[in-house]
């Protein structure tokens, strides 16, 4: 069957039946339902060949991840690709392993595969090469803040104003003494979060130590061994870290040590990943809007491939943190775990 | 009659279907247009939908409480919804919620390609967002506006809430960033009930309280921002007769929207109240529905303004055969007696305070002198 006969068995017209392959999102999901049964009782498979000829679209889009087995970057990666099925692109994903010549040879061959545009999550690339790679024709957008790259389409969060929040939370909850590990990555949004930490204590008259403040790598063990060096001495009595993921090795390493969480050291995250609200006790943290920040990350790629007039100038979503109060943070009003 | 020029739309009555889960699609869009209303509120449109907790809407005799928080179709998905909505016609506001200006800008500016002919602010949602609203922080109120303002060509819309100590600041602060209009109030934060049996809230969560609970205060909130900033009004919260509406626009409102009403008693609801308020102004003489805007506000008044009269109750229509004894029972100054079939009151124990006026199921008490 070609595509007049799927339109004329449906009882619909071409250009539905072409809606449906080319922005399905604009079809009554009844009819898009109705015309993609027949599709696959037929067996049509559309030739995305010809029709990338057609459109000069291959309808793929490339996204470039960090470091897969994050959690973190993997629920932003299913916010990218909701948006994409939606409208109906593949999503290649390629994961970089944090290596900047490994991100360069995935973008060289996205670009052989001609995509339609690239979506670059916490880049580690310089403002000149993702500059070229517009120059090529093919739209880019970057999730997460690069100082050293502006001037393209952006999704990011003001993680700075997050951190101090949590500190702040912290401060108010009574802790004098606050130290904090932050990640080797994302690099722009750890550094800032430190300079938010140092922000607070500095605010509230709290002496900044060196032995409090340690960089180790964003993983559960990188917060095992950065907690367990952090307690060799005097420790603090709450510890701030730059992902969950760190915060769970603190807490796994406050517990080897005899230690009880938040009674002896309270502990408070960042991003609030799904099993935050599982570990024992319930991690504090700040949300990142993982989610959203990959849907967003995708519409403006999306906005840049269909955009029939000339470019405009580049857009910037900026997104909010929220404080998740739970248990781990040793706070005693329970209304701020409610709001 | 009901002719309103509103937000610079002409609408054929000044009865909007509120934002809310009765407005979730194009198709209950289109269909609350179909019942007669003179514009419709999309439900809030956000940045990334949400799964919706079960349950989450109860109500009871006087309103009800929800903690559905916000529409489940994604920004993509509205321009199919949009162009259903408007495929008869009508006016469609579109509600959008976020948290920051950029993503507000972002969807406003994508519901104004999809048609929409304005654009709703809902920045006081009472659930789940935060002990304060952000509809209590002017500052914050005033960075969002503007964004969408300069971003779109539509007029604006600020919706307000209760849940702040002074609503005239913010919706100055509307004014200020160049917002077209305020609706007030959103629903307001609150509780239903306890099932003391099993110490269980009627829902798990605080939620938005609307309906006949909240209407005394969108009157207040409504009356205080035309008393004290010179823009439109779109009067929210308890609406579900004829008589409601125009109580909100005697108090300033230009447009009131109703939301519970539809929900609670269906759609035909919307063509009840507009009748109501047609047989009104047709018994009075009212030529335009906007003549009468504000007309109450000019017997609002201060404490320093209002007179004293030494007026006391009086009974109307004597023998009482009521026999319930509400006003001997309710008097605060025991200066109601019950004589047989006749009640009578102590004119110089009575002091004017008027509660045994509204008391009276018969109404057979007057304040006089």
């Amino acid at each position: 069957m070609n595509i007049k006969q799927i339109a004329k068995a449906a009882g619909v017209s071409v250009a539905t039946v072409s809606r449906v392959l080319n922005h399905p999102e604009n079809v009554a999901p009844q009819t898009r339902d109705k015309i993609l049964k027949i599709m696959e009782e037929e067996e049509y498979k559309p030739n995305w060949f010809a029709q990338g000829l057609n459109f000069n679209k291959t309808k793929t889009i490339g996204l470039v991840i960090p470091h897969m087995l994050n959690t973190m970057y993997m629920e932003i990666a299913k916010g990218v690709e909701d948006v994409a099925q939606q409208k109906g692109y593949i999503t290649f994903m390629c994961n970089v392993e944090k290596n900047k010549d490994i991100e360069k040879n995935y973008i060289e061959q996205l670009l052989t595969r001609r995509v339609d545009g690239i979506i670059l999550m916490f880049t580690s690339l310089d403002e000149k090469f993702i500059k070229s790679i517009e120059e090529q024709g093919v739209s880019v957008v970057l999730i997460g803040e690069d100082k050293c790259a502006e001037g393209f389409n952006t999704v990011k969060v003001d993680c700075r104003l997050g951190a101090e929040a949590m500190v702040s939370k912290l401060v108010e909850n009574g802790h004098e003494s606050i130290g904090i590990l932050y990640g080797n990555d994302p690099k722009q949004e750890s550094a800032d979060m430190l300079a938010g930490y140092k922000n607070v204590l500095r605010e509230n008259g709290i002496e900044i130590k060196d032995e409090y403040i340690k960089a180790v790598e964003n993983t559960i063990e990188g917060g095992y061994l950065g907690a367990k060096k952090m307690m060799a001495g005097n420790p603090p009595k709450a510890i701030f870290t730059t992902s969950d993921e760190i915060a769970y090795g603190a807490m796994d390493a406050i517990k080897d040590n005899n230690l009880t969480v938040p009674d002896d050291i309270a502990v408070a995250g960042f991003g609030n990943a799904r099993m935050s609200n599982l570990v024992e006790p319930k991690l504090t943290t700040v949300e990142l809007p993982f989610h959203k920040m990959g849907v967003y990350g995708a519409r403006l790629l999306f906005d840049l491939i269909e955009a029939e007039e000339t470019r405009e100038e580049p857009k910037e979503i900026i997104l909010q943190t929220k404080l998740r109060i739970r248990k781990s943070c040793g706070h005693k009003e329970r209304i701020g775990e409610m709001f | 009659m009901l002719k309103t020029n509103f937000l610079g739309l002409e609408l054929k009555n000044p009865i909007i279907v509120a934002a809310g889960p009765w407005n979730r699609d194009g198709t209950a869009l289109k269909e609350s247009l179909a019942s007669g209303a003179g514009a419709v509120v999309t439900e809030s449109i956000v940045s990334d939908a949400l799964l919706d907790v079960r349950p989450r809407i109860a109500c009871d005799k006087n309103g009800a409480q929800n903690i559905r928080l916000y529409s489940d179709i994604q920004i993509e998905g509205w321009e199919r919804e949009m162009s259903i909505a408007k495929s008869n016609g009508g006016i469609v506001i579109a509600s959008v919620s976020a948290h920051t200006p950029s993503e507000l800008v972002y969807l406003a500016s994508k519901l104004e390609k999809f048609g929409a002919d304005a654009i709703e602010i809902s920045v006081s949602n009472p659930m789940g967002e935060g002990l304060e609203v952000v509809a209590s922080h002017a500052d914050v109120v005033y960075e969002m506006t503007k964004e969408v303002v300069s971003a779109v060509k539509l007029p604006v819309m600020v919706k307000l809430s209760q849940n702040t100590t002074n609503i005239s600041k913010v919706a100055k602060a509307v004014k200020a960033a160049g917002g077209s209009c305020v609706s007030a109030i959103n629903a307001v934060r609150g509780i239903l009930g306890v099932d003391i049996e099993s110490a269980q809230p009627t829902l798990s969560t605080y939620g938005g309280i609307s309906g006949e609970y909240i209407r005394p205060l969108g009157l207040a909130s409504v009356a205080t921002i035309s008393q004290t900033v010179d823009i439109p009004i779109c009067g929210i919260g308890g609406i579900s007769k004829g008589k409601h509406a125009l109580e909100y626009m005697m108090l300033g409102a230009s447009a009131v929207q109703i939301g519970t009403t539809v929900m609670v008693e269906g759609r035909e609801s919307i063509s009840g109240i507009i009748g109501e308020m047609e047989d009104w102004c047709e018994k009075h003489n009212i030529a335009s529905i906007q003549d009468i805007r504000g007309k109450a506000l000019e017997n609002l008044k201060s404490f320093d303004e209002m007179k004293i009269e030494p007026a006391v109750s009086t009974v109307k229509s004597v023998p009482c055969t009521e026999n319930c004894d509400k006003c001997r029972v309710a008097c605060l100054y025991d200066a109601i007696t019950r004589e047989e079939d006749n009640v009578v009151v102590d004119s110089v124990k009575c002091s004017g305070c008027g509660l045994c006026t509204f008391i009276c199921p018969a109404k057979k008490l007057k304040l006089e002198w």
